[in-house]
């Protein structure tokens, strides 16, 4: 049995308390008013308020560095660079405050949603010992007894994302770094500014 | 034994009642959206946003307290330094068009 070192997991139930509730329609809010507004400064800024709801969602769900991630990401330099792009492109006004909604997005979105949902009940349940992650005790295993030998991380997550998937953000470094060479080529320029 | 979980009125402890007051900050951050839709300007709904990181900090401080998870206090301060930033670039964008950094 993998992790017999560590402390057994306190795991509550996946009840939904008043505090989730009212943070889940906090966020659903935001999120369809992003969509909505027709000024794009005013969805940049909805964005945010976006953004520091999910974040407590994260938080609130013991994942602190994804948390820090949205808070760092998400509210800070999103809203930065979304300022950035329409500083330097024009902005459609108009007089209404939302946008009309597309009807036929919304029904391929819904359908979309329900097919992904479909795929909720496959899921284990929270805590359930008979969970792939802890039958396959193989990988699992291995992680939970070297990660704070050879990353330093107490946390086993943070490990993981930090060090262990440090390769893969190498791999996408080169990605984002090709498909900026392209759109220059694509661009007929030399560099980056205007 | 925390403080959180010292038991306050009938079976209900301290830190039911930090969750408590947590869910009527977010029911608060609720009614404040109200500012941010409505407007009329834009500098009302960065000043509404600006009161939603506020009210964040608070709420992930009462987590902490409730949940006796001291480290959600880091991320109450990296989000009351980020709220921060935010409201500056965008000020800053709206009094100099463009100039965002």
């Amino acid at each position: 049995m993998i992790g017999a070192s560590a402390s057994p997991l306190v795991l509550q139930s996946v009840g939904i308390t008043p505090f989730e509730l009212s943070l889940f329609v906090f966020v659903l809010i935001t999120a369809v008013l992003t969509a909505l507004f027709t000024d794009v400064l005013a969805s940049i800024v909805i964005f945010a308020a976006y953004s520091l709801g999910l974040s407590i969602i994260y938080t609130f769900y013991h994942a602190p560095d994804v948390g820090l991630t949205e808070a760092a990401i998400g509210a800070g330099i999103t809203t930065v660079f979304l300022l950035l792009t329409i500083a330097k492109t024009s902005r459609p006004t108009s007089d209404d405050r939302f946008d009309s909604i597309n009807w036929p997005a919304v029904g391929i979105c819904t359908v979309f949603v329900l097919v992904v949902g479909s795929t909720l009940s496959a899921f284990p349940a929270v805590g359930d010992p008979g969970s792939p992650i802890l039958t396959n005790a193989d990988v699992t295993g291995y992680y939970l007894q070297t990660a704070y030998d050879e990353t330093g991380a107490e946390n086993a997550v943070t490990a993981v994302l930090a060090a262990y998937r440090g390769f893969d953000t190498f791999g996408e470094a080169i990605v984002v770094f090709a498909a900026g060479i392209a759109s220059l080529l694509v661009l007929g320029r030399e560099v980056f500014t205007t | 034994m925390s403080i959180a979980e010292t038991t306050l009125v009938a079976g209900y402890s301290v830190g039911d009642g930090l969750v408590l007051a947590a869910a009527l900050f977010v029911t608060l951050a609720i009614a404040m959206l109200y500012r941010a839709i409505m407007g009329p300007t834009n500098q009302d709904r960065v000043l509404a946003v600006n009161v939603l990181g506020t009210n964040t900090v608070v709420i992930l401080a009462l987590l902490g307290a409730a949940l006796d998870e001291p480290w959600f206090l880091d991320i109450a301060l990296v989000y009351a330094l980020l709220n921060f930033l935010m409201s500056i670039a965008i000020s800053k964008f709206t009094v100099e068009r463009g100039g965002v950094i």
